[in-house]
């Protein structure tokens, strides 16, 4: 008996069927038979089995079907009866099995005895260069993991439904009878769902045990090619209907429920994608078939998916096809927005119409997603292309577009100054591209409406070989905003033949350009030729591509653009910066400021600066930026974070002021002076205390240290520090200044004047937030947090919506997200809740704030210097303590305020505010005295006179 | 001995191993000897091979009455180059006739092997314990043979190193590759090798009589050296000492290291309950002796020390810095895992285990048991299924 019989099915594939075959027989496992099955082939496959089994009589057999079965099933059936293997795996004619596969495969099973062992399928594209990978649902096989029933991973059950990249016992199949069903398409499906049913054990393993070789421009269009069929889709329900009713008979409701969450993610989504481009008739057909299906679909699978994939599911069921096809849209490109979205009671909604509907409107709410908080710019607007035409054979190439672009919210204003642009580039290496005017453009309900004229054959002059393809964009430009578009064609007809055009180089290989539409509903004209001539042209050109001199050019091209990578790459600057820039001399009274790794014009860098400009130094101040330059001070030298200039600016600066770290591979010339001022005391282990660190070699750790001994000068707040940051960077005693953060000058002398005037005195920040007089402000302000919620982003831990509606009379929230995350609010607590994380410093918003909400923030021990009540809402305190990095000190032991872990709870002492501030004021005192004592505000000024007082004019 | 047929009645076998050296101290030639030794008492003809001879003042003593052949094919090491990079190198003549006549030599060597292999009657294997080592056998002629080529440390040390890519490219195509877990078999896979199995270390020695951990002593065994991490434990020892005055932590081994590692115990004031131990030829012994043992490295492969611990019954707390050493420890049931580097963890786990001698006692017992299913059978048994299933 063989280890393992391989069914090889065949159809009309006489070509391809010797390499499958051959990837059996060199299998790394010798004792492996072939078992090829033909469909009734009219071409000569079966020929070809029989002389492969003449050739290999030991190892292959050749059997046909009496006619012809029209799907992979029968074959396979017929193939399982002639196997002698204790195993038996399935092979496609077109595909092959990786060397080892049947040698893993017999490996997983012996040793524990499964009734299925399946690996890794490897899609291969055969028409691209380098036969790009792509693989099957690769997280189902991260590691090897053996199931003693499906049930213990029901993706494998709804998303694995292939039946050629496993390896059955054959005895398991007969005893069960698993058969594939008589022609249908997807008969991988019901086989696969009875076979892991049936299973007893389940191994799956990480390798690659099959290469399913996808021909996307091959003439004959395999099932899944072909999915716009109705038919097929009718399978595809049949199908799902048979496996539900399999799986409510055993009560399987978890399997259930994970395929009601695959056919909205997936099945459903395939031929949503279509709708946009088939007629009345299909989808009313579509819709029915649909529909019937969609209604046995748990409500709770919609929550499981992405909104837009349950929106479109709604919409679809509930037949509202005005929403539905712009919908498919976004479906098609997630960025997009492409309806005029719905506020009501402070709620965003995607679409009206369906408010009466409760879980409608749990579908339709989008408000998390935050379009609502969007500026025009950062939106991607449908635009729907509603006029296509020629404007009369006589113009010769001139066209007449209009459309409407979604107006979200009225976010484009009534009053607002429009103009627009429509671009015309080439899709491959943008060499050139062609602008023409909008010329109307007008509001129209929740839309804007465009037209242009233009005249492709006058002014669009394509080169004429590489630029194939080419796209189209409207870009729209609103008060000197601007924000792109691409045009949908949906409905639209693209009338007209091609467009004569004059090419640059030649229009031996082409002289129009066609209308069309690419795979994402855009508008787009291909470069075609009208004459046979160009097409033998074409036909040359693509030799010469693909012959050598083409791939000597393309090879040469490939070494061009990875040399210019080189040269502009991280390492090429380091050696420049090393290398030339440190060998200039250093610039006398020169200063490169920088605060948060550029990210923000803020923190003791500012303060420093500032006290600088007042006493009006003589000195040349550079800032650092990463991302928008908009809110540094002008009157300093700008330079963009890791560009030539800020090397070349460190490199010769005479002063480094800095909160956080300049690029960690930049050495320090001993010339400049590193004032490193640190940007909070620590709760958290820092550096070398850090577990992470502790584990590293001795090695890596001398490479983190090199960094950390640029520090000339290390800004000290407390001997807090000096216990904990000072030890944890390993710095010398020589460095430590201990004159507390100029950042802090301001709370300090804000706390001073509050006493003096006894009164709290509010400055421009609260008009500026409109924040009434009699509100108190309160201030949440969390530490950083790696998790996500479901956009990846940072979830607040209570909800906002109780507390505008608990406290909306009483109190202001301010909310103020590390930088690295990022909030969303809804409308509904505009006024309430205000979202101020975007502002570059924190210090104004602290003096603000009557009260701070935090958890583990350095914020904590800055805010205690205005002696004003602090709450801890520490609600994943043992989480964030015991498993994450550990603390200097108990929390819990030195909080200067009460400490909550529960939303409830975080609101009832919200309540007695007022009462905490007298009842923690010992404590505050007790904690200030701790970890802030040399924070006396003059910090900027000490470190000015000691750094800088020379440069006074 | 040619004819003895093993009880499982397997066939006899000629199996090389082939390291970089046959008796340089340390952790490879321990295992590749104990395994010789196995293989030998099973009837397999067994012939240990290394490329060079060990460095100065590693060479590690081999017993006189081994019973297989041991050859070492360089008399010295050859000279070391780098490769070629660029125009430059190119150029450089002197270089460049190094490197000839170092691959000349190579070749010669190579020769060397191929005849030992044609010696061997079918079924013969090859193990190839060290990817430097391959670079030889992959010049060898090794038709007829199996080769089986070995990672012995976890995949993420060896990413870190230069192996990495030699891994990739001379085991490529051998026909198994073993590292020394399935979780590290795994990660190897998904560098798209799929000719990965795994091999988990046998138990060096598996004592009559335990430890009845009533020894108020910690011990920690092993070279002094940063990869072992002993600074970590003497800080973790800090933390715990003051509260347990009368244990003691007893360290041995020797190293470069030890001088600054006692400076710190010094620092750290425990140098009064930390006995510093030397060497130790008597490993069974010393872990008799013991109630709790400490396993600190900052990395490690299929670590022997805590399977010898476990083996006498010690329950053992280790920083969770390989597959290898969750594969031997299973935590909270037979000893205690701590995050990488996570001092105060790794204290409190001791600290439990000194404080609770009901505790220890369960988990010393379980050890003892649980380990041995890296029994020098199970292993043995192992590496034959291995040899048939290739040959299948």
């Amino acid at each position: 008996m063989p280890d393992v019989s391989v069914v090889v099915i065949v159809y009309n594939d006489a070509d391809r069927l010797p390499t499958a075959v051959q990837s059996v027989l060199d299998q790394t496992l010798r004792d492996v038979e072939v078992v090829i099955v033909d469909d009734c082939s009219t071409d000569r496959s079966f020929e070809v089995a029989q002389r492969l089994a003449a050739t290999h009589p030991e190892r292959v057999r050749a059997f046909q079907l009496p006619e012809n079965s029209g799907a992979g099933g029968e074959p396979r059936n017929a193939g399982i009866q002639h196997t002698t293997g204790k195993y038996v795996m399935f092979l496609d004619s077109d595909d092959v099995l990786e060397l080892n596969a049947c040698r893993n495969m017999l490996e997983a099973a012996e040793e524990t005895g499964s009734d299925i062992v399946s690996g890794l399928c490897v899609r291969l594209h055969k028409d691209t260069r380098n036969q790009k990978r792509d693989e099957w649902y690769a997280w189902l096989y991260s590691t090897t993991r053996t199931l003693e029933s499906v049930t213990e991973l029901p993706d494998l059950f709804v998303w694995d439904t292939l039946s050629t990249n496993k390896c059955y016992r054959r005895e398991f199949l007969v005893e069960n009878d698993l058969r594939f069903p008589k022609g249908m398409f997807y008969e991988d499906l019901m086989f696969i769902a009875d076979a892991y049913l049936a299973a007893r054990r389940i191994t799956l393993i990480p390798n690659q045990v099959y290469f399913w070789h996808v021909h996307e421009r091959g003439a004959v269009k395999s099932v899944t090619n072909r999915r716009h069929e109705m038919t097929n889709y009718e399978h595809r329900l049949e199908i799902h209907r048979r496996i539900d009713a399999l799986l409510a008979a055993r009560g399987l409701d978890d399997i259930r429920l994970a395929k009601d969450v695959k056919f909205l993610k997936h099945d459903l989504v395939l031929h949503l994608r279509d709708l946009p481009f088939r007629d009345e008739s299909y989808r009313q057909e579509f819709a029915e078939l649909s529909r019937e299906y969609l209604a046995g679909i748990s409500p709770e699978a919609y929550a499981r998916v992405q909104p837009i994939q349950a929106i479109c599911a709604y919409l679809l069921q509930q037949g509202d096809w005005d929403n539905l096809i712009p919908a498919v849209d976004t479906l098609t490109n997630r960025d997009k927005l492409s309806s005029p979205l719905a506020e009501r009671d402070g709620r965003i909604y995607w679409c009206g119409g369906h408010f009466d509907d409760e879980f409608g409107r749990g579908v339709l709410d989008v408000t998390d997603a935050g379009y609502h908080e969007k500026p025009v710019d950062k939106l991607f607007l449908r635009n729907q292309l509603t006029r296509f035409e020629e404007s009369g054979a006589a113009s010769g190439g001139a066209l007449r577009l209009a459309g409407r672009i979604t107006n979200p919210l009225g976010v484009i204003s009534p009053g607002a100054r429009l103009t627009g642009r429509l671009e015309f580039s080439a899709r491959r290496r943008s060499l050139q591209s062609f602008a023409f005017p909008v010329r109307a453009l007008r509001h129209d309900g929740d839309t804007v409406h465009w037209e242009a004229a233009v005249d492709l054959g006058a002014k669009l002059r394509p080169l004429g070989i590489v630029d194939t393809i080419w796209d189209v964009r409207l870009v729209l430009d609103v008060d000197g905003v601007s924000t792109t578009t691409r045009l949908t064609v949906a409905d639209t007809a693209l009338s007209g033949g091609p467009l004569p055009v004059r090419p640059r180089l030649t229009r031996m290989v082409a002289d129009h350009l066609e209308p069309h539409v690419s795979a994402r509903g855009h508008l787009a004209f291909r470069l075609v030729s009208e004459s046979r001539q160009a097409e033998r042209v074409q036909q040359l050109i693509a030799r010469g591509v693909r012959g050598k001199p083409g791939t000597l050019a393309k090879t040469g091209y490939r070494k061009a653009k990875a040399l210019r990578k080189k040269v502009t790459s991280g390492d090429s600057k380091l050696r420049v910066y090393h290398e030339v820039f440190s060998r200039l001399p250093v610039r006398k009274r020169t200063v490169v400021f920088e605060s948060h790794l550029g990210k923000q014009y803020s923190d003791s860098p500012r303060a420093i600066y500032e006290e600088m400009r007042r006493q009006g130094l003589d000195f040349e101040a550079i800032w650092s930026y990463s991302g928008s330059p908009k809110d540094f001070p002008k009157e300093a030298t700008l330079v963009k974070r890791w560009s030539l200039p800020y090397l070349k600016a460190l490199a010769q600066a005479e002063f480094w002021v800095d909160n956080q770290s300049y690029p960690l591979k930049l050495s320090k010339r001993p010339e400049t002076t590193y004032v490193q001022t640190w940007h909070g005391s620590a709760l958290k282990k820092m550096g070398f205390d850090q577990p992470s660190l502790k584990a590293q070699t001795r090695q890596q750790q001398a490479e983190q240290q090199q960094s950390l001994d640029r520090f000339d000068r290390f800004l000290i707040r407390s001997e807090h520090d000096v216990r904990t940051l000072a030890k944890a960077f390993r710095l010398p005693e020589k460095t430590l200044l201990r004159v507390g953060y100029p950042r802090n000058d301001a709370l300090v002398r804000t706390r001073q004047r509050e006493a003096e005037l006894g009164r709290r005195e509010r400055g421009e920040l609260a008009a500026e937030l409109g924040i009434p007089d009699e509100k108190t402000v309160l201030l949440y302000a969390p530490t950083f947090r790696k998790a996500g919620g479901r956009h990846g982003r940072f979830v607040l831990p209570f909800d906002v919506e109780r507390f505008a509606e608990q406290f909306g009379d009483r109190y202001v929230l301010l909310v103020r997200s590390h930088y690295l995350n990022h909030v969303v609010l809804p409308p509904t607590v505009e006024g309430t809740v205000i979202d101020v994380s975007a502002r570059h410093d924190v210090t104004p918003i602290l003096a603000l704030a009557d009260g701070l909400i935090t958890d583990y923030s350095s914020v904590m021990f800055d805010y205690a210097l205005l002696d004003r009540p602090l709450v801890f809402f520490t609600y994943d305190y043992d989480e964030y303590v015991h498993e994450g990095r550990g603390t200097y000190f108990d929390l819990l032991e030195h909080a200067p305020g009460p400490v909550v872990r529960s939303e409830d709870d975080f609101y009832e002492t919200l309540k007695s505010f007022d009462t905490q501030a007298l009842e923690y004021a010992a404590a505050r005192r007790e904690f200030v005295a701790e970890f802030g004592e040399y924070d006396r505000g003059d910090a900027a000024k000490s470190i000015v006179d000691q750094f800088f007082a020379h440069w006074r004019r | 001995m040619e004819t003895s047929m093993n009880k499982y009645g397997d066939q006899p076998r000629d199996i090389f191993f082939v390291s970089n050296s046959v008796n340089e101290m340390g952790g490879i030639t321990s295992w590749s000897h104990q395994m010789a030794r196995l293989f030998s008492e099973r009837g397999h003809r067994v012939h240990v091979i290394g490329i060079v001879p060990p460095p100065e003042g590693r060479v590690h003593e081999l017993a006189d009455d081994i019973p297989y052949r041991t050859t070492t094919l360089y008399a010295e090491h050859p000279p070391t180059v780098r490769p070629v990079r660029g125009l430059k190198d190119k150029l450089n003549v002197v270089e460049q006739r190094r490197r000839a006549a170092r691959e000349a030599e190579m070749h010669e060597q190579a020769a060397k092997m191929t005849a030992l292999f044609r010696a061997a009657r079918p079924g013969g294997v090859v193990i190839v314990t060290q990817v430097w080592a391959m670079e030889w056998v992959a010049l060898a002629d090794t038709a007829g043979l199996t080769v089986i080529g070995m990672s012995h440390e976890s995949f993420a040390t060896c990413r870190k190193s230069s192996r990495f890519e030699r891994v990739k490219r001379f085991y490529k195509d051998v026909d198994r590759m073993l590292p020394l877990t399935r979780e590290d078999a795994d990660l190897w896979i998904r560098q798209r090798m799929d000719n990965v199995g795994f091999m988990p270390n046998p138990l060096p020695f598996f004592p009559e009589v335990p430890s009845d951990r009533s020894a108020r002593c910690v011990v920690s065994i092993g070279r002094l050296h940063e990869e072992k991490g002993v600074d970590l434990l003497l800080e973790a020892w800090a933390q715990v000492a003051p509260q347990h005055p009368d244990w003691t932590l007893r360290i041995y081994g020797s190293g470069e290291e030890e001088e600054a590692l006692r400076k710190l115990a010094a620092e750290l004031g425990v140098a009064a309950s930390v006995a510093w131990m030397g060497r130790t030829s008597d490993v069974p012994g010393a872990l008799r002796e013991s109630a709790v043992f400490a396993l600190s490295s900052r990395g490690e492969g299929f670590p022997l020390a805590p399977m010898e611990a476990m083996a006498t019954g010690v329950p053992c707390v280790a920083f969770d810095v390989a597959p290898g050493v969750r594969e031997i420890i299973t935590d909270g049931e037979d000893g205690f895992l701590a995050p990488p580097g996570n001092i105060a963890e790794f204290a409190r786990h001791l600290d439990t285990l000194i404080s609770d001698k009901e505790l220890r006692d369960a988990m010393g017992t379980a050890a003892r048991e649980n380990i041995q299913r890296f029994s020098a059978e199970e292993i043995v048994a192992r590496w034959e299924g291995l040899f048939a299933l290739v040959e299948r």
